[in-house]
């Protein structure tokens, strides 16, 4: 049962990576309003600050922020999590759902040098609003210094710190300031958002840096494509996985009944049929296939939340899980192979003559 | 004259192996009566487990007539044979061959679970046969919880849970210290004696055959002329 209960944890936690990677959005209502623009060619290519101007001219545009990505190093290598320059009047209200007392609000807003973080994020690093805190540049040539001025909650996602812009342009040289990496815009309606994401690449399909607008799901899914081709990777894997476990259960079945061919005997010698014996080893690998597809989603769902916990803001994958319907399909997978497998063993058991059976020495 | 419970007629039974046919049983005849201690004997390969297959419906001949209880074994298909089994015939094996995983009690309602008795009745009906054969104490006790002669003896209950007819035991002693032996052979002709249970066993154990009530010889797959014996 071990050998299929990890057969299913793996097609769970593939399962759970799938949708947490192409099919999960932000489905707060302000997720569902968000767009990123960035530079059409690559995400490290930036874009002049006057795009934000003429974004914010396009109809069914909310607010819109410019923000970078800092990168850098937080006192070592390993303390990765998601760091980024923004505007501070537009933050709060392209992310509504940040939760933030207000007079902290304020102190960030005033303080250029000041930042915000994540709940979970400060706590992980033991940094308490007050404290001042260094990012060594990697991606810029600077060491900047924050003044940590508050902590936000949200409801997911909370790993992220964010800072002034101008704070970043202010501490580079003259020549290298006034550009964005990225523009967050905020629409009016989600309906809106496709036709706003057309008008703003139209907008600069003629100048000399395109852009590229879309979804803030469909962004972050973005960075998956950086591995490749993960779709197929995963179809790939899922295929091979689901052959492997039609062969597991089916010597796992196989393997059960040929040490109990000389027990299949005994039964009919007692006066069961060749179908109770069917029904029997049918039943006891049904049985077996659907504890282990159980307990493989409860190993595949700790492992999701292990993920999910370190997950440091990457592609949806904080949001890994696996939700009611990935245990109610792996599970039904596991019956169904369990039972298909158990068939052909199964049928040559429930055959057998009593006379061979009870020959058998196992 | 006492009613003849198995009447075989030219019995054969040939096996086949790869391109040889091996001539187990040769036009066979037998008569058994109910009430009957028959113990059958012969070398290795003479066609006893054979004969105690077929009488037992565990196999088909290839040729000539058996009828059990009145009842032509060659017109049932295997479903019927295999609930006539259950009704009629009471099997103990040399190895025992209890289910491992259930207790002495489980391993004796076993066959009752194929009758229409309810799960209360099974356990009551199990519980009386185990009492029988001395075992009251050991109901929830798995098979390698028990000794050789205790295992024995389970199957001796189960073989009688549903009060069978017919006893088959193949071997019964054959993996039994002598004093085990003899209880399970006092036993067996107990229910012969004292319950009217026919009963066909295979033995190689002279010892063992001194209980029946009659001795057939096999040798070369056909039988030999009948000893009768007063019981010891």
């Amino acid at each position: 049962m071990a050998s299929i209960a990890a057969s299913f944890c793996l097609l769970g936690v593939l399962l759970a990576i799938y949708v947490a990677l192409f099919l999960t959005g932000d489905d707060s209502p302000a997720g569902a309003r968000r767009l990123v623009t960035r530079n059409r060619i690559s995400l490290t290519q930036i874009m002049p600050i006057s795009y934000e101007a003429k974004i914010r001219q396009v109809p069914g545009v909310e607010t819109v922020m410019a923000y970078q990505w800092f990168g850098g190093v937080y006192k070592e290598p390993k303390n990765f999590f998601a760091r980024f320059a923004c505007e501070p009047e537009s933050l709060f209200k392209i992310y509504p759902e940040y939760r933030i007392p207000e007079e902290e609000k304020r102190a960030f807003q005033a303080d250029r040098a000041g930042t915000v973080l994540g709940r979970d994020l400060a706590n992980k690093f033991n940094i308490k609003t007050g404290d001042k805190i260094t990012l060594k540049g990697d991606i810029f040539p600077i060491d900047l210094e924050f003044n940590v001025r508050g902590l936000f909650d949200a409801d997911k996602n909370e790993e992220v710190m964010w800072f002034n812009i101008d704070y970043l342009w202010k501490s580079l040289p003259a020549d290298r300031r006034d550009f964005a990496g990225t523009y967050l815009i905020l629409a009016q309606s989600a309906e809106d958002g496709p036709a706003i994401a057309q008008q703003i690449d139209s907008l600069f399909r003629n100048a000399q840096v395109q852009t590229r607008t879309e979804s803030e799901s469909a962004f972050a899914a973005s960075f998956v494509n950086f591995l490749g081709n993960v779709k197929l990777y995963l179809f790939m894997i899922s295929a091979a996985i689901t052959f492997t476990i039609l062969l597991v259960c089916g010597n796992t079945v196989a393997m059960s009944v040929r040490e109990r061919v000389r027990e299949v005997g005994i039964m009919k010698t007692l006066g069961f049929t060749n179908g109770e014996v069917l029904g029997m080893i049918l039943g006891e690998a049904t049985v077996i296939s659907l504890l282990g597809g159980f307990f493989g989603c409860v190993v595949a769902w700790l492992l999701c939340r292990g993920v999910a916990a370190n997950a440091g803001g990457f592609a949806n994958l904080e949001g890994m899980t696996l939700s009611p319907w990935m245990w109610v399909a792996v599970i039904a997978a596991a019956v169904v192979m369990g039972t298909a497998a158990a068939i052909v063993p199964a049928l040559g058991a429930s055959r057998t003559e009593i006379v061979e059976a009870m020959r058998y020495s196992g | 004259m006492r009613e003849a419970v198995i009447e075989a007629r030219k019995l054969t039974k040939i096996y086949k192996r790869d391109e040889f046919e091996v001539r187990a049983l040769d036009n066979c005849d037998i008569e058994i009566h109910r009430g009957e201690f028959v113990a059958l004997m012969g070398p290795s390969g003479s066609g006893k487990s054979t004969l105690m297959h077929l009488i037992a419906a565990m196999d088909r001949a290839t040729s000539g007539r058996i009828a059990v209880l009145g009842e032509d074994l060659a017109e049932l298909d295997d479903a019927e044979l295999a609930r006539w089994r259950n009704r009629h015939i009471g099997f103990i094996f040399q190895q025992f061959n209890l289910i491992p995983v259930l207790t002495a009690l489980e391993n004796v309602e076993l066959p009752l679970k194929l009758t229409s008795m309810n799960g209360k009745e099974r356990q009551r009906q199990a519980e009386t046969a185990l009492k029988l054969v001395g075992l009251d104490d050991r109901l929830t006790h798995f098979p390698r919880q028990l000794s050789g002669g205790q295992e024995q003896r389970v199957a001796i209950a189960r073989a009688i849970a549903t009060d069978p007819d017919i006893l088959i035991a193949d071997e019964p002693t054959g993996n039994l210290d002598a004093q085990s032996a003899k209880d399970v052979m006092t036993m067996l002709q107990k229910l012969n004696r004292d319950f009217g249970k026919t009963i066909i066993m295979v033995t190689h154990d002279r010892h063992a055959a001194e209980y029946a009530t009659m001795i057939r010889h096999l040798e070369k797959g056909e039988l030999k002329p009948e000893i009768e014996y007063p019981q010891a």
